[in-house]
């Protein structure tokens, strides 16, 4: 059956969701939601994600229909279960004719309803509403993509509403990625009757940032820069894309840090890692400071000077360090004021986290640069949610880039930070490669 | 001609000895700079090695007479007059290695001036000076040849927050009026140097301080501990039931990867002994591990720390992989085990009101030590050297650290690379001042 008056098969599906172009739904086209059709067996018999596995116990047109375009039902969720936090997306579709609408059973109408009309969830729950992706079609369907976020502390919480709100009855199987997809795997089927299908954290990063840089919208551009880096007065964000990418080195900031070199969308390898990432920002700024969020964390070192903390160069010279051109400014030891008791009496708190995110950042720039340097690459994309209302650190690493190298290493971010696992999951379940 | 300890560049005119090496008072006067000859004694010699041991100024005692030849015979054998010092002067520590010549005879011992001789004493007679200096006995290097002279290596460190009552004890002992120069490197050579010229009238010979190291750390190899290897390395560093100490030597020693763990840390590539360059380096050393480690424990000195550090465990502290992915991460070979994101667990108030002090130490000390451990990896593989050797202080009395380190080279590798240490850890630099200084001749 022609759908988007498209032929659809397998093929076809890869296709459309490249096109950046947004493409009108037919009125010909089925809704593919399908009855309620509670069963203990679904449950039991989930599989991996093909449309195939997808219960066919319904009778519904739809569902048949479904199966045949190989589009899951909905709700359509990637999830990314990192370290500290969860990423969520999800896609609300805004073409839903009346007749879908009718049908649509109650509980994935409170679903989309109580996403898409709340922009906190609980007391950590919360909804990045300025990144969220209006008129999108995914998957032959038009709607909005919608990004939110929970500490992964508090993944019990969220089972518990999957389980309130029977999950399980829509949806047997969940695309999940990050350590967590793993670690809570047991906990999902047993407090929520949930089926997860795990996939790769760095397959679904790569996935995600290829496919929401490729994206048009209305919005601004998903890659940015920074020009003047070094200049406070007239350091700007200036919009670019990635276009021919490759070779590409992709930092991801989050508890942790993996480095992968890629060199196209098949083709990557993790070339390394570092422990020393957003989690050992917060953790150090919680013991240090006595504070509790990120945003703090950040509020305080944006009023701190590193320097009263950190022995500089010229801490020890006297000056520059000529023979190896190491400026008098550069840090030469971190923290290293702080041995001494009466400067550790002088410093405050903000002096404290300036230069905890200082040092971090920069060992995550200099490990970075280190690595570009060995596999060749002159493109570094940094991600993650340590970069996430971080525009200090992102300055510092532009900043890093371009100096140590003399210029030869360009810096970019992108807007979605932290959420490009969640993407690629999201992809998974809908093209599942 | 011979090469002073001083370069002629930084001889200062208004520096003169008396031949009888007591105090002249020049040391007394015009410290700030301006050339006046000194008034009252009546006759002074030129220490600059340009002194051609004739000078008709050589009126006075036979006892005078003879410390001019010994003086002369100095000059033309192209060794410096005592003491002979070389000094580091680091960022948070100074390390001064001192020779203390045992081959004296009666006649030299008599000529002595008495401020070298009392240096001497001062030095050798005690373990400590002041609250905060220390010699490392065991460290001592016996019955050493060096230009020509047989004595004692001894090896002293005090902070480097201490320099002024140094220089302030120079000036007492009236050091100036011994030596002209003093050969210093590391980053106090350059910061300090204006310091020494005003408060002791000493002029220092600023060498640098990668210079210094791989010059000192070839030389110790060389002439070695005691009849005993200065080199060693871990054997099954994985396991720690049977990991253990093995000497060794650095036969063919190049290339190397040389990682200087100070208060911070470069790293090098040392092709051979005058071809090297500074790979890269990190700002997160010795002197981050007590900084973090006086704020997060309370404690004020390295030792504590690492007192503190032995006895707390950092998985308290640190997020693993397997609290990630409640196991190993297998598609990129991370074993559950592994650190995921140091100090991860710390945003947890929960876990913050859990752990001890202790466990915060040993964090601080893992993660330091891990990230220096993993930036090492990434050169050697870069640079394609499999040898890769640790100095500096952060290391001394550091079991905990030179095992991790060793444990880390050994797993990432899969045994490719190999980390060894060596047991005059953080003074090759001041024992590379100390060579300068004596150049000209050098002893097999």
């Amino acid at each position: 059956m022609a759908f988007n008056g498209h032929q659809r098969d397998d093929d076809d599906i890869i296709d459309e969701n490249e096109t950046p172009s947004k493409q009108p739904r037919s009125d010909k086209e089925m809704p593919v939601h399908f009855r309620n059709e509670p069963n203990s067996e679904s449950a039991t018999t989930a599989g991996r994600a093909t449309s195939d596995r997808r219960t066919s116990q319904s009778a519904t047109r739809h569902r048949h229909d479904s199966v045949k375009k190989t589009r899951p039902p909905f709700p359509w969720f990637g999830m990314d279960i990192g370290g500290t936090l969860v990423k969520l997306v999800y896609f609300e579709p805004k073409d839903i004719t009346a007749e879908e609408e009718q049908e649509e059973v109650e509980n994935l109408k409170s679903i989309r309803r109580y996403l898409t009309s709340n922009t906190a969830y609980g007391k950590t729950g919360i909804r990045d509403v300025h990144l969220e992706l209006q008129d999108l079609t995914l998957c032959g369907r038009k709607g909005n993509l919608h990004f939110i976020r929970f500490p992964t502390h508090d993944l019990p919480a969220f089972l518990q509403m999957g389980r309130d709100k029977h999950f399980s009855s829509l949806h047997t199987t969940l695309c999940a990625t990050g350590g967590g997809a793993y670690k809570f795997e047991s906990d999902f089927r047993m407090m929520a009757d949930l089926e997860l299908h795990k996939l790769d954290e760095l397959d679904c990063l790569i996935r995600g940032v290829l496919y929401l840089d490729s994206v048009m919208s209305s919005g601004p551009s998903e890659c940015y820069y920074f020009e003047n880096p070094a200049d406070p007065d007239h350091c700007v964000q200036k919009p670019c894309t990635l276009e021919n990418p490759y070779p590409l080195l992709l930092v991801n900031i989050g508890s942790g840090v993996s480095i992968l070199a890629v060199y196209s969308e098949d083709n990557y390898k993790r070339v390394t890692g570092t422990s020393l990432g957003g989690g050992t920002f917060l953790g150090l700024c919680c013991l240090l400071t006595g504070c509790s969020t990120f945003e703090e964390a950040l509020e305080m070192a944006s009023q701190g000077e590193s320097t009263r903390v950190d022995k500089l160069v010229r801490d020890i010279y006297g000056g520059d360090y000529e023979r190896f051109g190491l400026p008098g400014w550069a840090v030469a030891s971190s923290f290293g004021n702080m041995m001494s008791k009466e400067k550790r009496e002088s410093v405050s708190k903000e002096d404290l986290a300036r230069a905890t995110l200082v040092t971090i950042t920069n060992n995550i720039g200099s490990i970075t640069r280190m690595c570009a340097l060995n596999e060749n690459i002159e493109t570094v994309l940094f991600v993650g949610n340590f970069l996430r209302v971080n525009t200090l650190s992102m300055k510092l690493l532009a900043y890093a880039m371009d100096y140590w190298s003399k210029g030869q290493l360009k810096a970019l971010f992108l807007r979605h930070e932290g959420y490009f696992g969640a993407v690629g999951a999201l992809l998974e379940l809908l093209h599942p490669s | 001609k011979a090469k002073n300890c001083g370069s002629q560049k930084v001889f200062h005119s208004h520096v003169m000895v008396a031949t009888n090496g007591s105090c002249c008072s020049s040391s007394s006067s015009n410290a700030f700079g301006s050339s006046t000859v000194p008034s009252g004694s009546g006759t002074f010699e030129n220490m600059h090695h340009l002194h051609r041991g004739d000078d008709a100024e050589c009126n006075g005692s036979p006892a005078k007479r003879c410390r001019l030849r010994r003086r002369t015979e100095s000059v033309r054998k192209h060794r410096p007059p005592f003491p002979w010092f070389g000094m580091d002067i680091g960022g948070t520590l100074v390390k001064l290695v001192y020779f203390e010549p045992v081959d004296i005879t009666a006649e030299e011992e008599q000529e002595e001036v008495e401020n070298l001789k009392s240096i001497r004493r001062y030095l050798t007679s005690n373990v400590a000076y002041g609250k905060t200096g220390v010699r490392d006995v065991h460290l001592e290097l016996r019955n050493l040849t060096m230009c020509g002279r047989t004595g004692n290596l001894h090896f002293i460190r005090f902070p480097t927050q201490a320099m002024p009552r140094f220089i302030q004890m120079g000036r007492d002992k009236n050091f100036s009026s011994l030596h002209t120069t003093l050969c210093a490197t590391g980053g106090g050579a350059y910061k300090f140097e204006n310091d020494f010229r005003m408060m002791a009238d000493l002029e220092l010979l600023k060498l640098d301080e990668l210079d210094c190291l791989i010059r000192g750390l070839l030389f110790v190899d060389r002439v070695g501990f005691n009849g005993h290897p200065e080199c060693y390395y871990f054997q099954n560093p994985s396991d720690t039931q049977s990991c253990v100490k093995k000497p060794c030597t650095l036969d063919n020693p190049f290339p190397m990867l040389l990682v200087n763990i100070g208060s911070g840390v470069s790293i090098l590539a040392v092709y051979s002994e005058n071809n090297y360059k500074r790979v890269t380096g990190t700002s997160l050393g010795g002197g981050t591990f007590l900084g973090l480690c006086c704020l997060l424990t309370g404690c004020e000195t390295f030792e504590e720390a690492l007192e503190m550090a032995s006895k707390g465990d950092s998985t308290n502290v640190d997020k693993l992989v397997k609290d990630i992915y409640g196991g190993d991460y297998e598609r990129f070979g991370l074993q559950g085990s592994a650190v995921a994101s140091s100090f991860g667990h710390m945003m947890s108030k929960e876990k913050r009101d859990s752990i001890s002090k202790e466990d915060l130490a040993r964090a601080t000390l893992v993660t330091i030590t891990n990230n220096i451990g993993s930036i090492a990896r990434m050169c050697a593989v870069n640079e394609k050297i499999e040898r890769v050797v640790f100095v500096g202080n952060f290391l001394r009395i550091n079991t905990v650290s030179t095992k991790l380190l060793a444990y880390a080279m050994d797993y990432w590798s899969k045994g490719q690379l190999r980390a060894l240490f060596l047991e005059h850890e953080g003074y090759f630099g001041a024992v590379g001042a100390l060579m300068e200084l004596l150049k000209t001749t050098e002893d097999p």
